[in-house]
């Protein structure tokens, strides 16, 4: 998509979609949409900028929480909550981001793994802030100029935010600092050599797909109208992983077609085999690594370039 | 003191069972630069195994170990036959057999699940429940002595050395390196089904235990560093002591005890990357 017009029309034919389908598949498809907004910054996280961490989901579910405290326990206006939980998911990022991408390895991995369920832990043991184990129930999105914003119209607000990770990625990926990103992912020495700041590039790249996961956790805390812990479990944090490796790692095409088919398949599954389908995505994941490292696109292109 | 000492040996045994997860990263990331992931579900299939063989089958208990034990070892060479060695014969970067390995830990985790549904089983203790946190301490000394002899005092424990300090060269000098690896990643998975095994009488067996072990033994590695074998142990013992102490101590809820590894680990990467004993020259 290289002009406005491109993503006017983007925006407008996804919006659309929403006023076509009922209650239940407007929440199933605004979900798909986040899964994608949530599949594209992790893409830049792990397959550009190669950073294999844990946390982003986390920073998803900081983000909704974030935003909820803020409106309905402290009770600060909407604008305010929103800039408020961006500033709490950067503060995080970079306290973790920049001890453990000083060393190379896997320490980011680890660190963030830690933090995931360090996350669920304070969840749990929040008491009244964070709602402990049955998390906050029963708010609203407060209305904004005076309008309620509900129903298709809600998913147009997250067809919005979806467009716009997308354009941010997108933009980032073809700048100089996404050329910084692969080059420190492919070889931080030669890329240090270039005159690339390492530590500094890897932790932009984290602090700011994590805001990203943040500003899209914000979003789904108003998808269900309740937050709670073990939405934002670890399961999810190896579901997004394996969304973009199977999909198609550094591609923003392959984190969208692996979260679509992620995400969908589920639906498929679960006539066949209950809730074991976690067993078929970690096969897939193997199988990927093994058979197909490029996933699901890489398929695509042979197919269409034999 | 009474209870400063109970804190102890708790502590201790504790301690046990993350240095002997960080023990079984540490043999495989010393020739390979592999971190195994699935080694908390590796303990996971261990304590498994136990309430399969001596719970429910109940076979005695040295008879049930070592079918644990010898199973463990099938388990992490199939592991290693099926997610390592073909990206590594391939030449493929080091990052994805650690991914492949991730999707082995939710095969090993959601099939546990299958067969063993989610609910906690109990697996019985060799010499009685007063007597579990001794037999964990000195078995876990046992192991850690047996694999600092095979390092120090044979021929292949100095193979693994060589590899670990340069694998071309230890190629060069007829040293088998799928050998090596196949012998690590089987070896990594009995010390971790040990300590599934150890563990699984005071936590039960669950399908959810083996990711808090797997943070746990890897920041007791980061904290003992990953050159020497006795540093795993000294980590371990350290991370469970801090835990130990600041749920005992601090004004915390319990469960607060989990963000122990998180902070030291952060800790250690920030002031001594290298591990509290740092390798040989």
């Amino acid at each position: 998509m290289r002009s406005l017009a491109g993503w006017i029309a983007a925006a407008i034919m996804l919006s659309a979609v929403a006023f076509f389908l009922g209650g239940y598949y407007n929440d199933v498809y605004r979900k798909l949409l986040l899964w994608i907004a949530l599949a594209l910054g992790y893409n830049f996280l792990f397959g550009i900028s190669g950073q294999v961490a844990f946390s982003h989901f986390a920073f998803y579910g900081i983000g909704a929480y974030a935003v909820v405290i803020f409106l309905f326990h402290v009770g600060l206006p909407l604008p305010l909550a929103l800039i408020l939980g961006i500033v709490v998911c950067a503060l995080i990022a970079l306290a973790v981001a920049i001890p453990s991408t000083r060393l190379e390895g896997f320490y980011l991995a680890l660190a963030t793994l830690a933090l995931a369920q360090l996350f669920i832990v304070v969840l749990n043991e929040g008491g009244t802030i964070t709602g402990g184990t049955g998390g906050i129930v029963d708010y609203r999105l407060p209305p904004i100029f005076g309008l309620r914003i509900v129903g298709p119209w809600y998913t147009v607000v997250i067809v919005v935010l979806v467009l716009a990770t997308y354009a941010v990625l997108w933009r980032l990926d073809r700048s100089w600092f996404g050329r910084a990103c692969r080059a420190v992912r492919d070889n931080p020495e030669a890329a240090a050599a270039m005159g690339v700041n390492v530590a500094r590039t890897k932790v932009i790249a984290f602090t700011l797909t994590s805001v990203l996961a943040g500003i899209a956790g914000m979003a789904y805390a108003f998808v269900d109208n309740t937050v709670n812990p073990p939405i934002f479990g670890l399961e999810n944090a190896f579901l997004l992983l394996f969304m973009v490796i199977i999909g198609g790692a550094g591609r923003h095409a392959g984190a969208i077609v692996g979260a679509v088919a992620l995400y969908l398949l589920p639906f498929v599954l679960s006539p066949l085999i209950g809730h074991h389908h976690a067993l078929v995505f970690g096969v897939l994941m193997v199988a990927a690594i093994l058979i197909q490292p490029r996933g699901l696109i890489g398929i695509y292109d042979r197919l269409r370039r034999p | 003191m009474r209870d400063f000492l109970e804190l102890s040996i708790s502590a201790a045994a504790s301690g046990c069972i993350y240095g002997l997860i960080a023990l079984a990263y540490l043999l495989m990331i010393r020739p390979t630069g592999i971190i195994n992931f699935a080694v908390g579900e590796w303990a996971m299939v261990g304590a498994f195994g136990g309430f399969l063989l001596l719970g429910r089958i109940e076979l005695p208990y040295p008879v049930g170990m070592a079918a644990v034990l010898g199973i463990m070892l099938l388990v992490g060479w199939a592991t290693e036959r099926i997610a390592v060695r073909p990206l590594v014969e391939r030449g493929a970067p080091l990052l994805a057999p650690i991914l492949a390995l991730l999707g082995m830990l939710v095969v090993f985790r959601e099939s546990i699940s299958l067969g063993f549904g989610p609910d906690p089983h109990q697996v019985p203790e060799p010499f009685g429940f007063e007597h579990q946190k001794t037999y964990m301490i000195v078995a876990t000394l046992i192991v850690f002595a047996g694999v600092w002899l095979f390092f120090e005092r044979t021929t292949t424990g100095k193979a693994f050395e060589a590899v670990s300090l340069n694998r071309k060269a230890a190629a060069l000098m007829g040293i088998n390196l799928p050998q090596v690896t196949a012998f690590s990643f089987a070896g990594g998975a009995g010390i971790a089904g040990l300590a599934g095994l150890l563990v699984a009488p005071n936590i039960s067996a669950h399908y959810l235990m083996g990711v808090p072990l797997a943070i746990q033994g890897f920041t007791a590695l980061v904290i003992g560093g990953v050159g020497r074998v006795e540093g795993a142990l000294l980590g371990g013992l350290l991370l469970a002591f801090a835990e130990q102490l600041t749920v005992r101590y601090a004004p915390l809820p319990a469960g607060y005890a989990q963000g122990v590894p998180l902070l030291l680990l952060m800790l250690f990467l920030l002031v001594r990357p290298t591990g509290l004993l740092r390798a040989r020259a």
